[in-house]
Parts: C-alpha cells; structure tokens; sequence
C-alpha cells in the first residue's frame, strides 16, 4: 500500500470515528463511551509515527474540540502530551504482545482522563471521576478491532 | 524537543484564548455547521428503527392508538376551552389594573437529531432553523416542561442548551408561595439545583417549581421541576435542594419552540 492508500485509510477511520463519537446513546451510557478519536489516534501514531506524528495529534485535537464543543485546545493539550509519551515509547511498544499493548492503551487513557479532570478543576468545570476506570477497559477493548486495522495497513506497507 | 514545546504552548494558548475572549466564536459557529451532517448519519440507524417500526405495526395495533388519542385529544380540547375562557377573564382583569405587557405564545414542533457527544454538555441539535423564524435565546419545551433555550441558529437546524447544562440558569418560583429563587444546572440528566435559598423560607420536598418569566427570556409559567431533597450543611448560608426536572431531558424526542406575541396579538387571538 502507498502512501495515498495510507492516507485514503487515515481519512475513512476518522470518518468512522466520527460517526461512532457523534452516535445517540442513553444519556447513562454517555460517561462510558470511548473517545474514538483518541483511539484512532493511539493506533496511528503506534504503527506510523513518523507520518502521524505530533502534528497529527495536534490535527485530531483541534477536530476533537470542535466535536466535543471544549474550549479549543482542550484537547489540542491532551492528545498531544498522550501523542508525545507515544512517540517516546514507540520502539518499546512495538516489540510488546498484543495483551501488553492493550493493557498500554488503558494506562493511556487513564491517563488522559486525569490529565482532562486537572483541566477541568482549573477550568471550574464539572468532575466525573468515578467511571473513569470502567471508562478506560471499555476504550481499551474497542481499541482492540482499530489496532487489527491499523497493523494491516502496516503490514501492507511493509 | 522543538516540536514537544510548540504542542503544548499551543494547546495552553488556545486554552487561555478561547476560555477567556470570543476570537474563535465565528470560526466555531461555522465549522458547527460541517458536523451537522455528520450527526444526521450518526442519528440515521435511529431513523431506519423508526421507519421500520412505523410500517411494521399492525393495524389493530394503530386503530387502538387512534382511539386513545381521540379520547385524550377530547380530554384536552375541554380543557383547552376552561383556559381559554381563564386567558379572557386574565386579560380582562389585567387592563382594570392597567397591567404591563401580558404575552402569549404559540408552538413550533421540533424533533431532535443529535445530541452532544460529551456527556458533561448538555445540548441537543433540532431540525429547525432561521428558514423557520427560530432565534437565539428562544425557550424550547417538551410535552411536560421547560427543556432549555436556544443557542445557536443554522438555516435549518439550531442548538438547544439544555436546563440540566452546568452553564444553564433559569429564574424560577414556588408554585405554592410564590418564593422566587434561580435553578442552576448540574450536568446531571435528572436534576437541577435551586441555588441561594435561606435556610428560614417555607419550602418542602415535594414543591412545584414554574418559570417565574423574570430575566423576560423564559415565559412565566412554564413547569420546570419538582423539590425532591432539600438538605443544611452547617456553616452554609444557603440550602442544598435538589430538584427533579419536569421534562424528560434525555428522552424527549419532539420538543416545542415557543414564540411570543404581545398584548395586541392576545386580543386578535382571543376575538378568533
């Protein structure tokens, strides 16, 4: 697969990302919805960093505030420092089994939930702390389907 | 290293822009205007369910429905006869006593297309817009109370923040005493707070909460919600009361734009 074809990839997973994030669930469903497009960005950024890098993160943030309605860079900041701890850990990452990279990606988006609870606090918005560790197994298992199609495209590539 | 430092002054400066001043108001508004369709595909399988639904029913199935609509429509149209008799004598005592403004309103059904994919923002998408007079600041009902006010209008679609948003505030008073007070948001579904109430008023759980129509945004009236628990913590000046509210917030599919008219449109409608 080229890079047009990777691009062309990209481009439909954010478009299904957004379709999965703007989806009507019960409103009591609504604090254990994954955020996909942090997901997506995970599994982008594990298998291609360096053509999604941090400017990648940056892009998928801005995209993020705008959907979530969040004071613009809310999201610029977390998907960027989550972006970042990616890209650093890259080259270990890749060599982990596939349980270890789940039980990575649920480490990450505790992470990022604490990370968005510290923007919150300063920002006097409301907290949810307490559904943030079921919050984060339900991210981790539907990253499971996004990992097997980014490591396809890889594979392609390679 | 370089790039490290760009993201995260760039996220911290869009923070402090956008927290703190309207510079990318416009840019937002527009760019709401690209995920309306995109909720509109998000929102499709739930039309394809409904559709289905509706052509699947049998017909002794909708024949009951009918009949219990008729009945329930004739209930309404005797009660609706009662009120408008009340509105009359209402009217009639108000320009004895020289009374200010009186308004009424008239509907605009709605059906909600798409709700916000934070959980922490409560707003919903409507399919009506400016094509359809819609405004900002317009209040939005359901079938059983207040559900919030327009915030942003498209050609044909519009936002409503919801009464249950954290950013939300509604004057309202007591059904039974007239005790007026403010219902703030909690960006829980199923309740409000009614904020600065002193511990000595004469409220108790179970309380009718209506718009009391000050501010001139929401009219007067309107239920809003119920008192369910009212609790002290000491050394606060104001009491912690919870309140339960009237609409269905998270359920109601089809909601009701409210217009209002003035005095000389009330008497034009009472005379037809």
């Amino acid at each position: 697969m080229n890079n047009k074809g990777t691009f062309q990839s990209a481009f439909i997973m954010l478009f299904g990302a957004l379709i999965l994030q703007l989806f009507p669930v019960a409103s009591d469903w609504g604090l254990f919805k994954p955020n996909f497009l942090l997901l997506m960005m995970v599994a982008w950024i594990l298998y291609f960093p360096e053509k999604y890098g941090i400017e990648f993160a940056i892009l998928m943030g801005i995209i993020a505030d705008f959907i979530f309605s969040t004071p613009l860079g809310y999201h610029v900041l977390t998907f960027s420092i989550c972006g970042l701890i990616l890209i650093f850990f890259h080259r270990i990452v890749v060599y982990l089994q596939f349980i270890h990279r789940i039980i990575l990606v649920f480490m990450m988006i505790m992470l990022f939930e604490f990370m968005q609870a510290a923007i919150d606090a300063t920002l006097d918005n409301p907290l949810y702390l307490e559904g943030i560790f079921s919050l984060a197994i339900i991210s981790a298992l539907c990253w499971i389907p996004m990992d097997k199609f980014v490591a396809r495209i890889y594979l392609q590539q390679k | 290293m370089r790039k490290t430092f760009f993201a995260l002054l760039l996220g911290l400066l869009l923070i402090t822009l956008d927290t703190y001043t309207s510079v990318f108001e416009t840019t937002r508004s527009e760019i709401s205007k690209i995920t309306i369709p995109l909720k509109l595909l998000a929102n499709f399988p739930y039309q394809v369910n409904k559709w289905v639904a509706m052509n699947t029913t049998s017909r002794s199935k909708l024949e009951q429905k009918n009949v219990s609509l008729e009945k329930e429509r004739l209930i309404l149209l005797g009660q609706l006869q009662r009120s408008a008799e009340l509105a009359a004598e209402n009217l009639r005592l108000r320009q004895l006593l020289n009374a200010t403004e009186l308004v009424m309103q008239s509907v605009l059904v709605t059906e909600v297309i798409g709700g916000s994919p934070n959980p922490m923002n409560h707003n919903v998408t409507v399919d009506r817009g400016a094509n359809d007079g819609v405004y900002i600041g317009q209040p939005v009902l359901d079938a059983e109370g207040l559900m919030g006010q327009v915030i942003h209008v498209f050609d044909n679609y519009s936002t409503v923040l919801l009464i249950t948003d954290i950013n939300h505030a509604l004057p309202v008073q007591l059904l039974r005493n007239g005790l007026r007070s403010i219902v703030e948001g909690t960006s829980d579904y199923n309740e409000i707070s009614l904020r600065y109430v002193s511990p000595t008023v004469d409220i108790v759980e179970g309380d009718k909460l209506v718009s009391s129509g000050l501010g001139g945004r929401f009219p007067v009236g309107y239920p809003v919600g119920t008192v369910t628990a009212i609790s002290q913590n000491p050394g606060e000046k104001f009491m912690e009361i919870k309140v339960t509210p009237s609409a269905k917030i998270d359920r109601s599919k089809h909601l009701l734009l409210v217009f209002t008219s003035k005095d000389g449109d009330i008497i034009k409608a009472l005379n037809e």
